[in-house]
């Protein structure tokens, strides 16, 4: 497990349900910082749920999330949007809103009345768009990007952003091969570029091996495992979590685990 | 929106909206120009600063100002109103009229006529009170809307459907309260089942102007934070913007000025639906663009539709919410229409 001093964030024994339904039982996880995290796990398993939950977006049953030490529900909504940015996974805009409204909507959170647009602001327009490679496109309608160029700009907006704290959900979701390459390898840069710390919920597991530092698998609500991609990727985990029965080789390319499912390891129970 | 070209052009609506306010001030003046008989624009100038003979000042002042200005005002909060309820609901279908705000106001004034009068057709209260019984339906109808739509407040289409239902029992109540209610008031109800502008007085213009000032100096202060609102709920929140606390702060403006809108002139329906949408289509995405835009347009409509009837039916009075009608249903069955294409 990670030492404490170095975390980022914090959740402290977390709890959290929809309704009657427990989704997070007592979850405490140190997320650290400058790294990239990733949260993996079946459906149902919570991770989109722990997420939105370090962004405040669900309220916990007990326990807390806390930011430097700082317990997150007592930050303002600004404030908080200055610290920890958040990619929805289906996120949605206007099609005749341009690309650079919607960058410049990044920038929210750092305006006040007083203060509608300063030199920072447009300064971080900039490098989020540059960053992003979607400068070209500023005056292109949302509507007419395709959807790797999309995906590009929602995340040149979460970076315009400037949080130091970055969560996306499932950001590679509806995207073919090399634009799910392009968009990790483009997270990847917010943390070596960018210094950001990075909290990613995947589906795919080999993406997730090549791309964490640190992996968390989920279920039921709970953590599983925790660790280096390299301790994490065994089979019995593979098994005990995803009920797959899976042969784990080395990538012969990156060294990293890399996971063959073979079956189902399902009980017939469901 | 897919007829619009894919590269936005940079500085578009300045003119745009010049052009609008332009045609706005020679509607205004012709207006008041038109009538029984001719004044020109000049003489109605001289008038409004204190000149012209004595008739000319009766006509001008008394007869054909109050109506438009009490248009200008009417037309103008209504389009405002259904700016920020399509920008907060994200839908252009969203208004005033379809969100069940208009009858839920009518509702409200026709039961304050019913229940304060007495038998010689007085109010036993100030005429000042009725705005505020039309706010206090205007709010009871928009927060049953939001309540009845749940957790999905934020699908467009479970407001509208909702909002379509309470119109329609709102609209009903008043129909029964003007029968069963006192005779002598139904002929004064009655306007509220189309909404007219003739018969107003200064009186009556000053009370919506006064307390329409502090609605719209509010509007222009929340407009700060309506661009994030063009986002998803989890992305708006995301960057800073509480959405669900904003989203009840801007349907609560929406239904007072809609309320002050139609106290003394009644149920016009659909220029909350075409005004804020013909000004995205002229004005851009801009905020302010959208909302002095959407003010000036939803002035424009109803000034015209006054003047149509005023110019078509003389001497009879039918009420202007009929032309808006006329002209409003059908272009929102064309979006109607519009919508389901683009989601099949």
């Amino acid at each position: 497990m990670t030492d404490r001093s170095s975390a980022r964030i914090d959740v402290r024994d977390l709890s959290l349900s929809y309704g009657k339904v427990n989704v997070l039982q007592s979850l405490s996880l140190p997320i650290e910082r400058g790294k990239i995290t990733v949260l993996a796990g079946p459906n149902g398993c919570g991770k989109s749920t722990l997420l939105r939950a370090i962004r405040r977006l669900h309220k916990p049953t007990s326990g807390g999330i806390y930011l430097e030490e700082v317990d997150i529900s007592r930050l303002g909504d600004k404030a908080l949007a200055r610290q920890i940015g958040l990619l929805a996974q289906s996120p949605s805009a206007p099609e005749d809103m341009t690309v650079e409204e919607l960058v410049r909507l990044g920038r929210y959170p750092h305006q006040s009345m007083l203060q509608p647009w300063s030199p920072d602001d447009a300064s971080a327009l900039e490098s989020a768009m540059s960053g992003t490679g979607v400068s070209s496109l500023r005056q292109r309608r949302l509507g007419s990007l395709s959807g790797g160029q999309l995906q590009r700009v929602w995340i040149a907006m979460v970076l315009a952003q400037q949080t130091d704290v970055v969560c996306l959900d499932e950001p590679v979701n509806h995207l073919d091969m090399a634009h799910q390459l392009d968009c990790l390898d483009l997270v990847r840069q917010l943390k070596n570029a960018f210094g950001r710390t990075v909290v990613l919920v995947l589906h795919d597991l080999n993406l997730a091996a090549r791309y964490a530092d640190h992996l968390v698998f989920l279920r039921d609500g709970a953590i599983a495992a925790s660790g280096s991609p390299e301790e994490l990727m065994t089979e019995a985990n593979i098994a005990r979590v995803f009920d797959v029965n899976a042969h784990v080789i080395t990538d012969p390319v990156h060294h990293r685990p890399l996971c063959i499912p073979l079956s189902t390891a399902r009980q017939a129970s469901a | 929106m897919n007829d619009l070209p894919p590269v936005a052009g940079k500085y578009r609506y300045p003119l745009s909206l010049g052009a609008i306010a332009l045609v706005f001030v020679l509607l205004a003046l012709s207006a008041v120009a038109f009538g029984s008989s001719w004044i020109a624009f000049d003489q109605i100038i001289g008038v409004i600063f204190g000149a012209g003979e004595k008739t000319q000042k009766v006509i001008v002042l008394q007869l054909r100002l109050p109506r438009v200005v009490m248009a200008i005002l009417a037309g103008g909060g209504m389009a405002v109103a259904g700016f920020l309820l399509q920008k907060v609901t994200r839908n252009s279908l969203a208004s005033p009229g379809v969100l069940g705000v208009i009858d839920g106001a009518a509702l409200g004034v026709v039961l304050f006529l019913a229940l304060l009068s007495n038998e010689s057709n007085a109010l036993v209260t100030s005429i000042a009170y009725q705005p505020v019984a039309a706010a206090i339906g205007a709010f009871v109808a928009i927060a049953l809307v939001f309540m009845l739509s749940g957790r999905q407040a934020s699908s467009a289409i479970r407001l509208l459907l909702f909002g379509i239902a309470v119109a329609a029992v709102a609209k009903a109540l008043t129909v029964i309260f003007m029968l069963i209610g006192p005779i002598y008031r139904a002929s004064q109800a009655q306007r509220w089942l189309a909404g007219a502008v003739n018969e107003v007085n200064w009186g009556e213009i000053q009370i919506t102007a006064i307390a329409m000032l502090p609605i719209m100096a509010l509007v222009l202060l929340a407009a700060r934070r309506l661009p994030p609102a063009d986002l998803d709920e989890v992305s708006a929140r995301a960057v800073g913007l509480n959405l669900p606390v904003f989203r009840i702060l801007i349907f609560a403006l929406a239904a007072a000025l809609t309320a002050l809108s139609v106290a003394f002139v009644g149920a016009v329906g659909f220029i909350g639906l075409m005004a804020p949408h013909l000004a995205r289509l002229l004005v851009g995405r801009n905020v302010y663009a959208g909302i002095v835009g959407s003010f000036l347009l939803g002035a424009i409509f109803l000034v015209s539709a006054d003047m149509i009837v005023r110019v078509t039916f003389s001497p009879l009075e039918v009420p202007a919410g009929t032309v808006t009608a006329i002209i409003g249903a059908p272009y929102f069955l064309f979006l109607l229409m519009g919508k389901q294409r683009n989601d099949g």
